[in-house]
């Protein structure tokens, strides 16, 4: 048998520079930004943060023709509570989220996510939208958005579209995403019923996640789930929701071996691989602990301890 | 393209390829060379600037996006109270080896204990994710937390 | 022994301190100069291979210098001199038809700027002849079936064939090993196995070569040693070395990744002597990791003891994957023994070394030079053997450690002194207290998620590669100091500050045998033709060898100074009468005669022998030890592991260290915190694992997949202890040895005894993460999920 032996070009990867040309525009409206997308199509890349493209620019795993800075519009970077929801714009930075008082009080998953998303100074410079749209299975912010219902609305010169999260991402680096459409906002309704917790576990504490899991629970007092959302990354081709386990758990008390036995269940959900990071056999098991951690968080926050 | 920002207090106006980094902008144009070149991605935090006040990294960041803002390196805060606090501690406690990385923590420490983030050691290690492979991070926490006292006044 | 010192001993400032914070510093990887070319390395897309042609026209066309095997002198060479000829293997070419390794430098171009080089670099079309299976494992590549990665190679002037991937081998036998473990009444034996760690140096490494008006090459690198960087482009190129010069630059970390010339220097060398321009080549840092990471180590140990605790025999067989080339594998075999043999007293020893090639990145030093790697077998294996007696494992140690009055194994079978000074039962005995391990516990009574553990390791470094007798290894060093004529001194020499404070421990060594402020003393610029020879910065040998030779200069100095004094002065007998000593008053240094009122600046004897044509007070000293004593570190370390995540957590650590006298307490406690954090880093994360089809490393060899410890992974300074055993090394400058390595050495080995400590399972194959944490308790019926 010959094995056919594929090239690595490794003199291709220059990360000092980024060596091939594209074409640069700043548009100062969304308006502008739409029609810029809907005449390049799919050769256009949006930069906002730039913490994920330009990465893959100087790493050449994308070389695009067109990016549409989308930094320059106004009026895209806000957290906006009204009424049962709230909005945060495509501009909002990670380290914007952290800071907000709105979502620390009332998406405390999403708070727990991005306080140990990449170091302070990534933060600083990526978007919450951006972190989505790289599709990463392994996205932080992918699970809390997840069990919150989070909807994202997608805008092109056709029109506005909602689109669950959950139908969003459809694979690794691939979104529900039209080529000319651009994600403009996130929508989460507001549940003061319960609470919710992120948990991840990684090589070192600033690191991309081994695996993750958010949950939202609406827990009694004497600790029975009564209700609740389970997400989880890294463990599938993309961030998932869990529903067999949230039906599993319901009614489970705590701390009991049911519920620890329930949270196997999340084994015929999952589809975990082996890479550079980890073991599939390590996610397989460790998922199951940060689900079980999160939810003894999230009971612990209803409680009202500070965690 | 043109963009104009303001660097250390001084306007800049210039010419660039909408392909060049800000690092390379810094150091190969305007010759800003304490903004270290680590890795290439944002990874160890040795060409931190500071962008409107806030620590950024520069390999990652095309100018023109920076276009209107202001940015700090540590050649810019000569004379800064805070950054000389730092670096006096940074001396006095042996936290500084083989000094790559050391712009860059100065100038994430400075941010953040300028914003009030950073008043203990634990909150060090939580602002400052900079790499550094000579110290081991344990004197370069002491220098900023004693430093953080010093301006903020003991905090438990 | 307790002397008063001084400056040595004292906190001080380093002198490049503030152009550290303020970013003035320029390293090489900063330097600019006009006019110059930046040159890419064309490298190789497979990871073993054959090239028919390589075809440069189209960059060329563009304007690119280009050059590729057929422009370069084909000569194998070992990029790193440190043994002598005879025994110096060679089998790397600056240039190959013959890629090795995914990413082996196969041609290179210069061009104007870094787009145009890129460009050009992406343009040269490889031609391959025959591509190969890359052989990754060296257990796979000695077999006799498998393809060889080399054929024949250069030892010293002869050219040798190379058997089964075979690189090099050492074997040694003592006693009767086989009689040694008849009479033991334990034998434990083991295989260990270690990551591929990188460097990770914070600087990439880089090169600027430039060609001077008459053809004259001065060069810039990051580099240990100038002056081998020197002698290697001088034979590779046959060039004289007078009409090369190699500058000493700052140097942004190393931990050995630049103990050997860079492949990038001779290929920035090859592209400047074709453009006829200067030629700067800066690494990214996917390409410093192509340019050496560490060797991988296979361990085979087998240890025997009788119930009272002696030691009756060891067996040690070592495998080392040295990657596609040799960086000195060979002195690493016998060092490997060296750490060995001077761990205990095992009486009857049998080793077999072989160094294996594969097809991956070329494996350099990395701070130890395989000391962390043998110091965690050994220290886990004499754990083992502890608890199977039922003895302490300190009482164990402290019974059969090699110490003070003993034969100490430098730096391998040819670098042997007695150990003078000896810190190990102070610092196992304090440490034992501070640590509290009385209350440690046993694994078997640990129970619950979060379980602690407590570990010892105890192990050394040598101080440089001296010794009485002139072996295979070349250690020797020289400086020049001398007084100026306003009384300042001027120290140069060729030892590299790789920002331990090296050089800033040689001041203060000059300053206190002068007995003047470290004020007066300059760290003088440093080129090869501005100093005498040095090997190189490594071996923890800076402060012990490099001290001493500053200590023996200033001695002359000061003689010289004297000499001056009396000629001035006129009525004293002789420079006996004399003192030196700061004035306070006078805020400078003096000579004066105790109980009189005779007083005379270093300035007026400097200034005076100035004008008067006495000429420079100086001295020129070529140094050669005669010793390698070696710094011992006794790690504590208590951990938490959740055997829930398999993620373990560092608690408190107390790192004890005997390094003779402290120059300066805050860089010893510098280099114990960098130490401790990188064999954090060693235990639990940091390798680069390949990719089996391709040779790749995984992950793309980007550095977001190899993890380095962070702030936030590390202890609170409140619970990291370092205390200094109060020794004094006679053969040392001011009773000092060296610590760079020490301070890392037996670090791993306390690490994972405590998390055998924490959850009764020892880990033989690092890094130990997460998922085999997992795995073993899972193994062990105690994973709870």
């Amino acid at each position: 048998m010959v094995i056919e032996i594929p090239l690595v070009n490794i003199t291709a990867r220059n990360t000092h520079i980024i060596p091939f040309e594209f074409e640069y525009y700043e548009p100062r409206s969304l308006e502008e930004a739409l029609e810029l997308l809907a005449k390049f199509k799919g050769e256009a890349k949006i930069l906002a943060g730039g913490t994920d493209l330009l990465v893959k620019m100087k790493t050449r795993i994308i070389e695009p023709k067109v990016i549409v800075n989308i930094k320059r519009i106004q009026g895209l970077r806000y957290i906006i509570e009204e009424n049962e929801h709230i909005r945060i714009g495509a501009l909002t930075t990670l380290r914007d989220i952290e800071k907000s008082t709105i979502v620390e009080k009332n998406l405390p998953a999403l708070h727990d996510a991005v306080k140990v998303m990449g170091s302070i100074q990534i933060r600083n410079m990526a978007t919450l939208v951006g972190n989505l749209c790289n599709a990463s299975p392994a996205a932080d912010t992918a699970p809390p958005l997840l069990v919150y219902n989070a909807r994202v609305v997608a805008m092109s010169t056709r029109g506005k579209r909602f689109i669950p999260l959950e139908e969003f991402f459809k694979g690794p680096g691939i979104t529900a995403l039209e080529p000319d459409e651009m994600l403009v906002e996130v929508i989460v309704k507001k549940n003061n019923k319960g609470s919710s917790a992120f948990e991840k576990v990684s090589r070192v504490v600033v690191d991309l996640a081994i695996a993750s899991a958010a949950v939202y629970a609406e827990i009694s007092s004497d600790g029975v789930i009564e209700d609740s959302r389970v997400a989880v990354g890294s463990v599938a081709p993309k961030p998932i929701r869990t529903r067999i386990l949230e039906e599993r758990i319901k009614g489970l008390r705590l701390g009991s071996e049911e519920l620890k036995k329930a949270i196997y269940e999340i084994d015929r959900e999952i589809s975990p691989i082996t890479d550079v990071r980890s073991t599939a056999e390590y996610r397989r098991h460790i998922v199951k602990v940060l689900v079980w951690n999160a939810i003894e968080r999230v009971y612990r926050r209803i409680r009202g301890e500070c965690v | 393209m043109k963009v104009k920002f303001i660097l250390n207090g001084k306007p800049v106006e210039l010419d660039v390829d909408p392909r060049e980094t800000l690092i390379d902008t810094l150091r190969l144009r305007l010759k800003v060379k304490s903004v270290k070149r680590g890795c290439e991605r944002g990874e160890c935090g040795s060409c931190t600037v500071l962008i409107n006040g806030n620590p950024v990294v520069s390999c990652i960041l095309l100018t023109i996006q920076i276009n209107g803002a202001e940015i700090t390196t540590v050649e810019g805060l000569v004379g800064d109270i805070l950054l000389e606090k730092l670096a006096k501690n940074f001396i006095d406690n042996g936290a500084i080896q083989c000094g790559f990385c050391t712009p860059g923590i100065l100038l994430t420490a400075y941010a953040g204990i300028k914003q009030g983030k950073i008043k203990k050691s634990e909150d060090v290690k939580e602002y400052v994710n900079n790499l550094c492979r000579c110290t081991g991070y344990v004197k370069i926490i002491e220098a900023i937390a004693k430093t953080a006292n010093e301006v903020w006044g003991h905090e438990r | 022994m307790s002397v008063e010192f001084m400056f040595i001993g004292k906190r001080t400032p380093r002198k490049d301190a503030e152009a550290k914070v303020t970013g003035m510093l320029k390293y090489t990887y900063d330097l600019e100069v006009p006019g110059m070319l930046i040159g890419r390395i064309v490298r190789s897309p497979y990871a073993f291979a054959d090239i028919r042609r390589i075809d440069v026209s189209e960059a060329v066309k563009m304007g690119a210098i280009v050059v590729t095997p057929s422009d370069i002198p084909q000569k194998p060479y070992n990029p790193r001199l440190v043994s002598i000829n005879e025994v110096t293997f060679k089998d790397t070419y600056i240039l190959t038809y013959k890629p090795r390794y995914l990413g082996e430098p196969v041609a290179a171009v210069a061009a104007s700027s870094e787009e145009l080089a890129q460009k050009a670099a992406e343009c040269v079309k490889i031609e391959f002849e025959k591509i190969y299976k890359p052989i990754l494992d060296p257990l796979e590549a000695i077999k006799p079936e498998s393809p060889r990665i080399h054929e024949k190679i250069m030892k010293g002037d002869k050219w040798i064939e190379v058997e089964n991937n075979i690189a090099a081998r050492l074997d040694y036998d003592e006693g009767d090993v086989n009689r040694g473990f008849e009479e033991a009444d334990v034998i434990v034996e083991r295989t260990f196995k270690t990551g591929k760690r990188y460097h990770m140096q914070l600087e990439p490494k880089a090169v600027l070569v430039v060609l001077e008006p008459g053809g004259k090459l001065t060069i810039y690198t990051t580099t240990q040693t100038i002056h081998n960087t020197r002698i290697l482009i001088s034979q590779l190129f046959d060039i004289p070395e007078s009409r090369i010069n190699v500058i000493r630059v700052p140097i942004g970390g190393s931990f050995g990744s630049s103990i050997q010339t860079n492949y990038l220097v001779p290929i920035a060398v090859a592209l400047a002597l074709k453009a006829k321009k200067p030629v700067k080549i800066a690494y990214t840092r996917e390409e410093d990791i192509l340019d050496h990471s560490n060797f991988v180590f296979h361990f085979k140990i087998k240890i025997g003891a009788k119930k009272n605790g002696v030691f009756t025999a060891a067996e040690f067989i070592n495998i080392l994957d040295v990657g596609a080339h040799q960086v000195q594998p060979y002195p690493l075999l016998g060092t490997s023994l060296g750490w060995f043999i001077s761990m205990y007293k095992w009486k009857n020893i049998r080793y077999r070394g072989i160094a294996v090639y594969t097809n991956k990145v070329p494996g350099c030093a990395l701070r130890g030079y395989g000391a962390p790697e043998v110091q965690w077998a050994v220290e886990t294996l004499v754990d083992e053997i502890a608890e199977e007696l039922g003895i302490d494992p300190i009482d164990l140690r402290l019974k059969n450690y090699v110490g003070k009055g003993e034969l100490f194994w430098g730096q391998g079978p040819t670098v042997k002194s007695i150990i003078k000074s000896d810190g190990v039962p102070e610092l196992l005995l304090k440490g034992k207290e501070i640590i509290r391990w009385s209350e440690r516990g046993h694994p078997s009574e640990k129970k619950g998620r979060f379980r602690r553990g407590i570990g010892v390791g105890r192990g050394f470094h040598t101080s440089g590669a001296g010794g009485p007798i002139s072996g295979e290894v070349i250690d020797y060093t020289g400086c020049i100091l001398k007084l100026n004529e306003d009384g300042t001194l001027d120290y140069i020499t060729a030892l590299q500050d790789h920002g331990g404070g090296t050089l800033d421990a040689h001041v203060k060594i000059i300053a206190e045998e002068l007995g003047i402020p470290p004020e007066l003393v300059n760290i003088a610029t440093a080129s090869t033709e501005t100093t005498p020879y040095d090997v190189c910065t490594h071996a923890s040998r800076g402060t012990y060898v490099g001290g001493e030779c500053a200590r023996r200069a200033a001695q002359i100095v000061k003689q010289k100074i004297l000499e001056a004094a009396i000629r001035i002065i006129g009525r004293v007998v002789n420079p006996e009468a004399l003192r030196i000593g700061y004035d306070k008053e006078l805020k400078q240094a003096v000579v004066y005669v105790e109980g009189t009122d005779i007083k005379l600046t270093l300035a007026e004897i400097a200034r005076t022998s100035w004008q008067r044509n006495w000429g420079t007070i100086g001295a020129f000293v070529s140094y050669r030890a005669t010793s390698a004593p070696p710094s011992f570190t006794v790690y504590y370390v208590e951990v938490e592991v959740d055997t829930w995540t398999g993620k373990v957590k560092p608690i408190r650590v107390v790192a004890g260290v005997d390094v003779g006298t402290p120059i300066n307490p805050d860089m010893v406690e510098g280099q114990l915190h960098g130490g401790f954090v990188m064999a954090w880093g060693m235990a639990f994360t940091e390798n680069t694992a390949y990719d089996p089809l391709t040779g790749e490393i995984m992950g793309r060899g980007l550095i977001t997949d190899y993890k380095i410890p962070t702030a936030a992974d590390v202890p609170t300074p409140e619970e990291f202890t370092v205390i200094i055993a109060k020794t004094y090394e006679p053969t040392g400058p001011f009773g000092a040895k060296g610590l760079g390595e020490a301070a890392m050495n037996p670090a791993v080995a306390a690490i994972l005894n405590a998390v055998y400590n924490a959850i009764g399972i020892r880990f033989y194959e690092l890094p130990v993460t997460p998922d085999k944490i997992i795995e073993a308790l899972k193994e062990k019926g105690e994973l709870e999920w």
